[in-house]
């Protein structure tokens, strides 16, 4: 006979919402979002400014630019946030997007077909990850460490190349392949550049010829949706997302009964430089530009977004959901300072860095309720 | 022996360069029963139990189970030939629900997705049938206490294939009441009947209550071996110490 277990109790609605990792995010974005209309509309009326409420929420200009920022923050934060439960950190992210751009760019001026510039900087960005996770799980370094120092030589080596290679850090895909058929007088170069590109990449005419009048928004966007989409399957509901939790949580005990921790880890990696260099391809092919600057210091925003969604930076914990929700508070606020002139805009970093703060002390609390019931 | 061991441990030996950590240990465990490994801190256990769960090559001696003898070379081997260790830090993910860690490692999917509706079912069954009531087995195990834990550590060894259970001290960071709770759930696992059971500890009181079968180890040595009619019970405790050690330390006290 069974002993009925006094210890285990159901819990109630409330309570379970207050187990839940994303309280502490979902708590912010409602703080952010009414904040935001207020200080747009009625309070920039009463200190004598523009409502800015209709450019902020409503019109597509003002809408496309937080959206689209949060896809951007969105897929690196998940990346972030998936690396951070299983017990890891990527601080290479941001430098990877400009490798990556780079990468392609740099084979785009020197002839190569774009869709095989394409392939061969997704398979150099996997080789990247594979080799950033190598050395954290060979080595046994913190993974602080090993991508601190690919943090700084990822995108130092990019901006290298390409200062050896066109005297300047700054590639310019357009306007370089324009000025190279000058040089080559009057022969004719094929601009690698067919539709489909534009159609994957950059959504500059609808999708796939298919004209969509609410396609004005970046590539990323859509792309963002489907990582979110994948990322939510793989964590809650795939045995690698088991894996992933408890690679995090107790490495040793993990291994113990047979989670293949080592791959699990390595396999992150690659998927975070994966996205960091697909979201530098998707920059250059939009923009027609690679910035030496681009993805500076996103891996810190993408780890305030994976901590903010609840992520704990012991592993172990967290969810992909949070990460999204952190995102898209991390771009109203960037983004709403815009529209608000009485916040100056050297704001936007002391209040992303109260609400990590206020973030980190909830999710703590969260956490400590789920252990102790 | 008119009964043939499930597992029998014939003259194992275990080096570490010049280190003697096991010396011509010899010990079986019965279908049914418990063979009790009571030892100090230092006296082999955990080099044992490393040996038979397939983590170390014995350097000399045999083992064998069910009559067959047997040669581990990983953790894995030993698993698959039915040896299932429940070792003291269970192994288990304090901030993952009761069913993720009774599966971890080897999850039931379909169609690509975690059977969370089967795999809560079985995680329910296989505690109850060792005495626990589950109520939610989504929850936490960071909820359950020590003992309960440990049933879990047990239960899952169980279910998957374990046919000779070592039990790493299962007793000892416990309190009070979960220890007798984890030796309840022995107890239920016994009396299945088709399980050998490998209790180690340095608790006499809880090798008295279970064990059928007692093996003293002592500096890497087996100090006595018997069965519950062989061996002088009253007299563990004096074992334990490295009997003639005690006497000798009563007479330096005395001085």
């Amino acid at each position: 006979m069974a002993q009925v277990d006094e210890r285990i109790r159901k819990v109630g609605f409330v309570e379970g919402l207050l187990r839940r990792p994303e309280l502490g995010s979902i708590f912010g974005l409602i703080i952010v979002v009414v904040a935001y209309m207020l200080l747009t509309g009625p309070i920039n009326v009463a200190a004598g400014h523009k409502n800015t409420f209709f450019d902020m929420w409503q019109s597509p200009v003002g809408v496309q630019a937080w959206v689209e920022l949060t896809a951007y923050i969105g897929i690196i934060g998940i990346a972030a946030a998936l690396l951070m439960i299983s017990g890891e950190f990527d601080l290479s992210i941001g430098a990877n997007v400009a490798l990556g751009g780079h990468t392609l760019a740099m084979m785009v001026l020197a002839g190569v077909p774009l869709p095989l510039a394409i392939l061969v900087t997704i398979g150099l960005m996997l080789a990247v990850g594979a080799a950033t996770g190598l050395l954290v799980v060979t080595t046994g370094l913190p993974s602080f460490i090993v991508t601190l120092g690919f943090w700084f030589a990822n995108r130092g080596f990019a901006n290298y190349l390409a200062f050896r290679v066109h005297d300047t850090s700054r590639l310019d895909i357009k306007k370089q392949l324009e000025e190279s058929k000058v040089l080559q007088d009057g022969a004719v170069v094929e601009l690698p550049d067919p539709t489909w590109i534009d159609d994957v990449f950059a959504f500059k005419d609808g999708f796939f010829g298919i004209e969509v009048s609410w396609l004005f928004l970046n590539a990323e966007v859509y792309y963002f949706v489907i990582v979110a989409l994948v990322a939510i399957y793989v964590l809650n509901f795939s045995k690698v997302g088991n894996w992933i939790f408890a690679s995090g949580g107790d490495p040793v005990a993990a291994r113990a009964v047979g989670v293949p921790v080592s791959r699990v880890k390595v396999g992150l990696f690659m998927m975070s430089a994966v996205l960091s260099g697909f979201l530098g391809i998707i920059f250059v092919l939009s923009s027609g530009v690679s910035d030496p600057l681009a993805g500076d210091f996103r891996e810190l925003h993408a780890i305030a977004a994976a901590v903010i969604g609840g992520s704990a930076l012991t592993g172990g914990y967290g969810t992909v959901i949070g990460a999204i929700l952190g995102a898209l508070i991390f771009s109203i606020v960037q983004i709403g300072i815009r529209f608000v002139p009485l916040i100056d805009n050297n704001m936007f970093r002391v209040i992303v860095g109260m609400m990590l703060l206020g973030a980190a002390l909830l999710n703590q609390f969260i956490r400590d309720r789920v252990v102790k019931g | 022996m008119n009964q043939s061991a499930t597992i029998e441990i014939r003259g194992v030996s275990k080096f570490f360069g010049n280190i003697i950590a096991l010396k011509d240990v010899s010990f079986e465990v019965m279908k049914g029963e418990v063979t009790a490994l009571l030892g100090d801190n230092g006296a082999g256990k955990s080099t044992l139990i490393k040996t038979l769960a397939g983590v170390h090559k014995p350097s000399e001696g045999e083992i064998f189970i069910d009559g067959k003898q047997v040669n581990f070379s990983s953790p894995r081997d030993a698993a698959s030939a039915g040896i299932g260790v429940v070792y003291q830090d269970l192994a288990l993910q304090p901030l993952m629900s009761v069913t993720r860690n009774f599966f971890l490692g080897r999850e039931m999917t379909n169609l690509g997705f975690l059977d969370f509706k089967s795999m809560d079912a079985i995680t329910r069954a296989e505690m109850a049938k060792i005495g626990i009531d589950v109520a939610d087995p989504s929850q936490p195990i960071g909820t359950m206490s020590g003992g309960q834990r440990q049933t879990l550590a047990i239960a899952r060894a169980i279910y998957f294939g374990a046919k000779i259970l070592i039990l790493d001290e299962p007793t000892s960071a416990l309190g009070q009441k979960q220890q007798l709770e984890v030796l309840r759930t022995i107890k239920k696992v016994k009396d299945r009947g088709d399980l050998a059971i490998v209790f180690i500890t340095h608790n006499d009181l809880h090798a008295k209550l279970i064990g059928d079968r007692f093996a003293f180890l002592n500096r890497g040595r087996i100090l006595e071996y018997g069965s519950r009619q062989d061996i002088d019970l009253d007299n563990i405790r004096a074992l334990m110490a490295g009997g003639a050690e005690l006497a000798e330390l009563e007479e330096e006290f005395k001085e």
